[in-house]
């Protein structure tokens, strides 16, 4: 079929830089290709950035520098160039020319990564219509105006990845950014970022449905819905595959079946081409959503929210499924009551790579305190604890060979804090995303060099708690 | 030791007749409680005078029996020394504001007792009826060295009911329950107006603002001359007293009028409306603030303000109530096109105007003011970060609480003759790094243990 053969691997990035770069326009013929394209073309756009204002050498000097990657370097500099990190080190080999931004007493980190944001949907995060929506494209809600946008970015967060809510078994594929704040909605994606869809389980889909007197009521159902679903992709894959097959023996008579865009999306999954993102509790839920992703031959990229997973880490470990998790939220719902502020260091020291998340639009914004209370819960070094933040959640998204690490070519999404990130008192003082600067707490008014106009009121709390549907959606 | 406060003598009179109030009594004595007990060598955050470096604290009889630097204060001989070098010594955090022990799952109605919603003006619902003193959450929040707090009902209603203030530690409910009907929970704002046709409302009164403002100005002058007509109702029996004492003599009086009938809920209001103790009004936008500020000053209510996030254009006229303020939670939103640290900054911003803060522990859309409560020191430091002095923000989540509660003579400082409610930790209280060693209540030192801790000293093994 021809989104499998044409497009190859590529179809898994939420594609920006197709050959042609800066050219990019909208091209009217792109959209001919085929319509199994257009969901992510809808997510790509195009690639309309803006003129850059940063400056092309920028000397970050004399920091106490958290990598991410190797440890915390004192009295360090960073030197960016053109965008990406060209030298880290007590002294760095910079031109006369370059910007030179003292952070004497200061902390540099990478910028705080978000795997779980619902941000900047305004109340459109649920299509909870169906239980199986994997076509819903969250690009096509994103709201780049939003306040919730600019908080976060004041709290150090330079890339998000904004899922679909829990109402669904399926949900829709997100979209990624880098929070510049200011710029237009295609500059704003985060480039070649991968795709990734939202899977939910446990209370949420079995609530909403179940309320409708409709599959699915219970968990049995839940999971049922599941496996038929990936069924029916099989069946429409083989179909595509019979059809392809004919076209190749130079069959002219045969017809090609028709595009269906949720078995498509489905499709990709098997194929590996979509990150799994999975909202999930509880330990015995784990063990199953591992068990069909075996069955049906994918991968699961992460489990979301994830409380339980202290109980059966040293079984998920070697899935190579990470989690992102909330530090201490708990109670709030039966699936969230075993929850313990140790699963993160608990789940990290039995192998399981560990990010924090806000599904919040208040958490969102000091998730770097968030990573220090993990140094009281369970006795996290800084350097584990600020990976939680930056490195383990660009993994999760896929973007973890560009960003969430202070090393040489990577992206130059930086932030500049008071004192310890990982302390109570912690500010972002500067924030620096590709090596512009997007958030300066030094200047008056929203500290925004790129922004100056109306912000939008977020709706709601930012999590699925919304109104509308969204609040079947939940946590 | 008697904590219980009398400060309620109307309602309790009341409650008593009702059969509905027990003794409070202090939880029982334990055989550590009457031994002298030195914490030596900490660093003393006392709240009330400063921090000494090298401090001593003496507890006996559950009692804070001398404080001071190591070497002034004499250490009886037979006391047992808890070596506390290295560590911060400071007084039991007090939530001013949660719903502990009103809900244990968030979700599940059979466990939630926050709100009676059935009318806005409820001021006869009681916290003390529905406060479930053996609720898992109260060991979450007592590890992180949080020894008291305000409970209060949600926030549904204009008059949600009557708070309590308990401790953290206890057998019984009534162990627990320091004060009862401590305080009158009001709210003004958006929220009340459920009964309206948003949001799937019912479209009946009261669905706006003025409906709210009138229904609860009608309420309280209903009190008034409920109040009135009781006084006029007891003067009658006197008279018909003075004239014989003989009961039947009595029963055959005017039997034209009836008998003065209690209203529990007009009751209730009196001891507001005389002032005698706080209503705490939880209300954000600047202009609720003014509009529910005319009513209280109409019926002379005794003010304690709640939340006022969206309130920085009226920061100085806040200031001129001249009444306590809770501020936040602090992580509350910011509307959109203010500054991202609007809400950050408030406690600073009114502290510098000289008003008493308390600072609580909620959030913004997380899962409430019951399981959060834990987090409420890094509250307090997060005013800190955004400009509040570090002292302002320790009294804010201590010695301020108790006095805005009436309980400032007993509770939230470290200082000789108060309650021993008192922490111990490897570090500044308010950092979300430190991790809080040993937790005392009533000079008790607490099992550092909850729910939470069971199961991971479970998956540890």
């Amino acid at each position: 079929m021809q989104s499998a053969g044409t497009s190859g691997g590529k179809n898994l990035f939420q594609a920006q830089n197709i050959p042609g770069g800066s050219l990019l326009k909208p091209f009217p013929s792109l959209l001919l290709l085929t319509p199994v394209l257009l969901p992510f073309l809808a997510a790509t756009g195009a690639a309309a950035q803006q003129a850059q204002s940063a400056p092309t050498d920028l000397v970050l000097k004399n920091a106490t520098v958290m990598t991410a990657s190797h440890g915390t370097i004192q009295n360090c500099s960073v030197w960016v160039h053109a965008g990406k990190i060209a030298a880290v080190g007590t002294t760095v080999d910079a031109p006369s020319s370059a910007v030179v931004v003292d952070a004497t007493g200061k902390w540099l980190t990478p910028g705080i990564i978000d795997p779980h944001s619902h941000s900047a949907l305004d109340s459109d995060v649920n299509e909870a219509t169906s239980p199986v929506t994997p076509s819903m494209m969250m690009i096509d809600a994103f709201d780049n105006r939003d306040a919730a946008l600019y908080q976060a970015l004041a709290g150090g967060v330079t890339t998000e990845l904004l899922l679909h809510g829990s109402a669904n078994m399926i949900g829709g594929q997100a979209v990624v950014i880098k929070n510049k704040f200011g710029l237009s909605r295609d500059a704003m994606l985060f480039p070649n970022a991968p795709r990734s869809i939202k899977f939910a389980s446990g209370e949420n889909p079995k609530r909403v449905y179940g309320s409708r007197n409709q599959l699915p009521s219970t968990r049995m159902g839940n999971f049922e819905i599941m496996r038929q679903s990936f069924e029916n992709a099989k069946s429409y894959m083989a179909t595509w595959d019979a059809y392809n097959a004919k076209v190749a023996k130079g069959d002219k008579t045969a017809t090609a079946p028709k595009v269906d865009l949720k078995l498509e999306a489905l499709a990709d999954v098997l194929r590996g081409k979509l990150y799994v993102q999975i909202h999930c509790y509880r330990a015995d839920e784990f063990l199953t959503e591992e068990a069909i992703a075996h069955e049906y031959g994918y991968k699961i990229r992460a489990f979301h929210h994830a409380l339980e997973m202290y109980k059966v880490a040293d079984k998920i470990a070697p899935e190579n499924t990470a989690i992102a998790t909330f530090t201490d939220w708990w109670g709030f719902k039966d699936e969230a009551w075993d929850a313990i502020p140790w699963n993160a260091v608990m789940s990290m020291r039995k192998g399981v790579r560990v990010a924090l998340k806000s599904d919040s639009n208040d958490h969102i914004r000091r998730l770097n305190q968030e990573a220090g209370k993990m140094v009281h819960y369970g006795g996290a070094t800084e350097d584990e604890a600020i990976r939680m933040v930056t490195l383990n959640p660009a993994w999760i998204i896929g973007v973890d060979d560009r960003t969430g690490s202070i090393d040489v070519g990577k992206d130059a999404d930086l932030v500049i804090w008071n004192v310890d990130p990982l302390s109570t008192y912690a500010r972002a003082e500067k924030v620096y995303i590709d090596g512009d600067l997007f958030f300066d707490n030094s200047t008056p008014g929203f500290g925004t060099p790129h922004f100056s106009g109306v912000m939008h009121e977020a709706t709601g709390f930012g999590n699925d708690d919304s109104e509308g549907f969204n609040d079947e959606g939940g946590n | 030791m008697k904590i219980h406060m009398n400060m309620c003598t109307k309602v309790q009179s009341l409650l008593l007749l009702s059969g509905l109030i027990a003794a409070v009594s202090l939880p029982a004595q334990t055989t550590g409680k009457k031994q002298t007990l030195a914490i030596t060598g900490g660093k003393l955050l006392t709240v009330s005078h400063g921090t000494i470096e090298n401090g001593t604290l003496l507890i006996a009889d559950g009692k804070i029996i001398a404080v001071g630097v190591a070497g002034k204060v004499t250490v009886p001989k037979d006391a047992t020394i808890i070596d506390a070098r290295g560590l911060t010594v400071y007084p039991g955090l007090i939530d001013p504001d949660t719903t502990l022990g009103l809900v244990e799952v968030g979700s599940d109605q059979n466990s939630t007792d926050t709100s009676e919603a059935s009318d806005e003006i409820m001021p006869h619902m009681h916290v003390a009826d529905a406060f479930h003193a053996e609720t898992e959450l109260i060991p979450v929040a007592r590890l992180n060295g949080v020894t008291n707090a305000v409970v209060a009902p949600g926030t549904d209603d204009s008059v949600a009911g009557q708070d309590i203030f308990i401790q953290l530690a206890g057998k019984t409910r009534d162990d627990m329950i320091l004060g009862r009907d401590v305080a009158l929970a009001m709210n003004f704002g958006a929220d009340q107006r459920r009964r309206g046709g948003r949001g799937g409302g019912r479209g009946e009164f009261p669905s706006t603002r003025m409906g709210l403002i009138t229904q609860l100005r009608q309420n309280l002058m209903d009190a008034q001359h409920y109040e009135a007509t009781k006084l006029e109702a007891q003067k009658k029996p006197e008279k018909s007293a003075d004239m014989t004492s003989d009961k039947s003599v009595e029963k055959s009086g005017d039997k034209t009028e009836k008998p003065f009938e209690r209203d529990l809920k007009m009751e209730a209001l009196l001891p507001y409306l005389h002032g005698e103790r706080p209503v705490v009004i939880g209300v954000y936008e600047a202009y609720d603030v003014e509009t529910i500020m005319k009513v209280a000053q109409e019926f002379h209510l005794k003010v304690i303000l709640n939340h006022v996030t969206r309130t920085q254009e009226i920061l100085d006229e806040i200031a001129a109530y001249k009444v306590p303020v809770i501020v936040g939670p602090i992580y509350e939103l910011p509307r959109a096109n203010e500054r991202f640290d609007a809400v950050y900054t408030l406690p600073a911003e009114l502290a510098k105007r000289g008003v008493k803060i308390a600072i609580s522990s909620g959030e913004a859309g997380g899962p409430g003011g019951a399981h959060t409560v834990r987090n409420l020191p890094y509250s307090a430091g997060f005013a800190a970060a955004y400009g509040l002095p570090y002292d302002e923000a320790l009294k804010a989540i201590t010695l301020n609480v108790a006095e805005m509660f009436g309980f400032g003579d007993k509770l939230g400082s470290l200082d000789v003759g108060k309650t021993a409610n008192v922490v111990l930790a490897n570090g500044d209280p308010l950092d979300v790094r430190t991790d809080v060693k040993q937790v005392f209540i009533d000079g008790v030192s607490q099992p550092l243990v909850s729910r939470q801790t069971r199961l991971r000293d479970e998956y540890s093994k």
